[in-house]
């Protein structure tokens, strides 16, 4: 077992290189670079000024010799400073000579993405896996025919869409909900508790739309999943034996066919980054997809660089975790039988 | 085939995608008005029977937009997906039948991309490289073959023993002869499957686009595009936001629907179910 963690995690090197290479070739081949969306806001801007901002930035250099400048610094875990926003450093805090501390962008925005998930996902998991057991039990009966619905349904709602149309119902209609940001105004002066309770109600859309798509897919997993394991002989043997009807479900085949939602939660993990955009540019909430679609539009390379990287560096924990955890869980992986 | 539409959902998903695929196709001799016609005396109308979905802020007919609009959605889907398989279907037999180091080239290759998330690659190429219809069709394309990739190439592995296989390069037939005369043929139906499905989230993927402001550009008509401009008047014309989301929910709907469908009919093991 501890072999294969370390080649696993040896692994994730020449993986995470390959990824930033993919990356900033991308962005590097296009057209434009931030002088051009800087000379858009200031059109007295003369070639020789946006020289020279090519010049600090080093985008006058090669590619290849920029890639090397970002990894000989990536190397120190430095992920350069932002050109757009007044040079803050793009992953985490830094500290200048008078002791004033700027907060990195990642280090703020990434926390506000991540709530946002483990919130989905635990929303996710409290509702598919009921509708899922209890699709697979009534199968083809009308709990699972609506269930089914349901599922299809969710597959097939636009995010955004549903998204808007949330907004104006629970919105604007009936004010039930705030519908931007993560904070009402005059946020500061609240007790704690009201603070909480404050930002609790500004993630409730968030948070859905979030999750609506998981939603789905996970219940028809679940149901699945139930139903390959209802049919597997030590099921059948249980029932021979005379075991309690629950004690089946729940001790023999619950437990097994949930087994690969561990894998399937690690491979999710890219798409749920990548899902925030839309998500935090409509509610306006400060996290890692609005970063990287203002950052998008400015062309600041290194926040975009960064995102990315951490993206993916996210994403490979995530399945190693996923990995690990069903080690842990499956007896036959732990072991070393399978 | 009888199989496949003794699901009845599976017909509905059929008949949902032909008639969006019919409306499109005659839509230049349904349409009422112009698309693009602006005309300023006839601003935020409500559906009525002169406009059946309304009217928006530029006084452009919502139906006939809409129309047009199913034009680019289905386009798009087509054609990333067409750029998708055709990817997927020559790496993942290149992977599968030559096996060896080309096998883990292409393998880690695809283990790479599955590692970017998606969404944030497609944003960043689509607003480097001005958003046009062209530019979207390709790279979402170029940015979903890996699925493809890793079928095709399981496909393979499990063909490539196979008697028939053996028989045929007992009998002198060349690679070429043996990927695209017996081992892609009997690898059809999981590709098709996959496919119908993949075209279902890039229709989602370009409304994702356009609804962001990064996916086609103004006049052309997009569902998602409609959605954009209707954000703005959702407080006086449900409308414009109503009908492209409706419309969106039901193109997706269609293909996940037959997609499945024929999933179902060809694996006997989920036929259980």
């Amino acid at each position: 077992m501890a072999s294969y963690l370390l080649k696993r995690i040896l692994w994730m090197v020449p993986l995470l290189v390959g990824i930033s290479l993919i990356s900033f070739f991308i962005m590097h081949l296009a057209p434009g670079d931030i002088t051009t969306s800087e000379a858009s806001f200031n059109p007295k801007a003369s070639e020789e000024s946006r020289q020279k901002l090519r010049a600090l930035y080093n985008l006058d250099k090669p590619v290849i010799v920029q890639y090397g400048l970002w990894v000989k610094r990536l190397a120190k875990l430095d992920f350069g400073t932002s050109f757009a926003s007044h040079q803050r450093p793009v992953f985490w805090q830094t500290t200048d000579k008078d002791g004033n501390v700027t907060l990195g962008m990642i280090q703020e925005a990434l926390p506000i993405t991540l709530l946002i998930n483990v919130l989905s996902l635990l929303l996710i998991i409290g509702i598919a896996l009921p509708l899922g057991v209890i699709s697979a039990l009534k199968q083809n009966q009308w709990p699972d025919r609506g269930i089914t619905l349901f599922v299809f349904l969710g597959f097939a709602i636009p995010g955004f869409w549903l998204a808007l149309m949330l907004m104006y119902w629970t919105g604007v209609q009936h004010s039930w909900l705030p519908i931007s940001g993560l904070e009402s105004m005059g946020h500061e002066n609240l007790t704690w508790p009201a603070q909480i309770w404050d930002t609790l109600q500004h993630l409730v859309l968030p948070v859905f739309i979030s999750a609506i798509t998981g939603l789905a897919g996970i219940s028809l997993f679940v149901r699945n999943g139930m139903l390959d394991v209802l049919h597997q002989d030590y099921i059948t043997t249980a029932r021979a034996k005379g075991l309690n009807e629950n004690k089946i479900i729940y001790g023999h085949a619950l437990r097994n066919a949930l087994l690969p939602l561990i894998t399937i939660f690690g491979l999710s993990i890219p798409g749920l980054i990548g899902g925030s955009v839309i998500a935090e540019s409509i509610f306006a909430i400060p996290g890692m997809g609005k970063l990287f679609y203002d950052a998008v539009l400015m062309r600041d390379f290194p926040v975009i660089m960064g995102i990315l990287t951490i993206g993916a560096i996210l994403t490979m924990l995530g399945n190693l975790l996923a990995d690990i955890s069903y080690a842990w869980a499956d007896p036959r992986v732990r072991r070393g039988v399978m | 085939m009888k199989l496949v539409w003794q699901n009845p959902l599976t017909l509905i998903g059929f008949i949902i995608i032909t008639s969006i695929l019919l409306l499109a196709a005659i839509a230049p001799l349904i349409a009422p008005y112009d698309p693009n016609a602006i005309n300023v005396k006839a601003i935020l109308l409500a559906p009525s029977q002169l406009h059946l979905m309304g009217t928006d802020g530029l006084g452009r007919d919502v139906f006939s937009r809409m129309l047009y609009g199913a034009r680019i959605s289905l386009m798009v889907g087509f054609v990333a997906v067409g750029i998708a398989t055709l990817i997927g279907i020559v790496l993942g037999a290149i992977a599968g039948f030559y096996r060896g180091w080309v096998d883990t080239l292409i393998m880690r290759t695809v283990d790479v991309m599955l590692s970017i998330p998606t969404f944030f690659l497609i944003l960043a190429v689509i607003a480097f490289l001005s958003p046009s219809i062209w530019n979207i069709m390709i790279v979402i394309g170029l940015t979903s073959w890996m699925g493809v990739t890793r079928l095709v190439r399981a496909e393979f592995l499990s063909l490539r023993n196979r008697e028939f296989v053996l028989a045929a390069q007992a009998l002198g037939a060349k690679d070429f002869r043996l990927i695209f005369g017996h081992l892609l043929p009997n690898s059809l139906t999981p590709i098709i499957v996959s496919s119908i499905l993949g075209i279902a989230s890039a229709v989602l993927v370009e409304s994702g686009l356009s609804f962001l402001g990064l996916g086609v550009q103004a006049p052309q008509a997009s569902w998602g595009n409609i959605l954009t401009d209707g954000k703005e008047y959702i407080q006086f014309a449900w409308w414009l936001s109503l009908f492209p989301g409706l419309a969106i929910l039901l193109t997706v709907l269609g293909y996940n629907l037959l997609g499945d469908g024929l999933r179902d009919a060809y694996n006997p093991r989920s036929n259980q179910h």
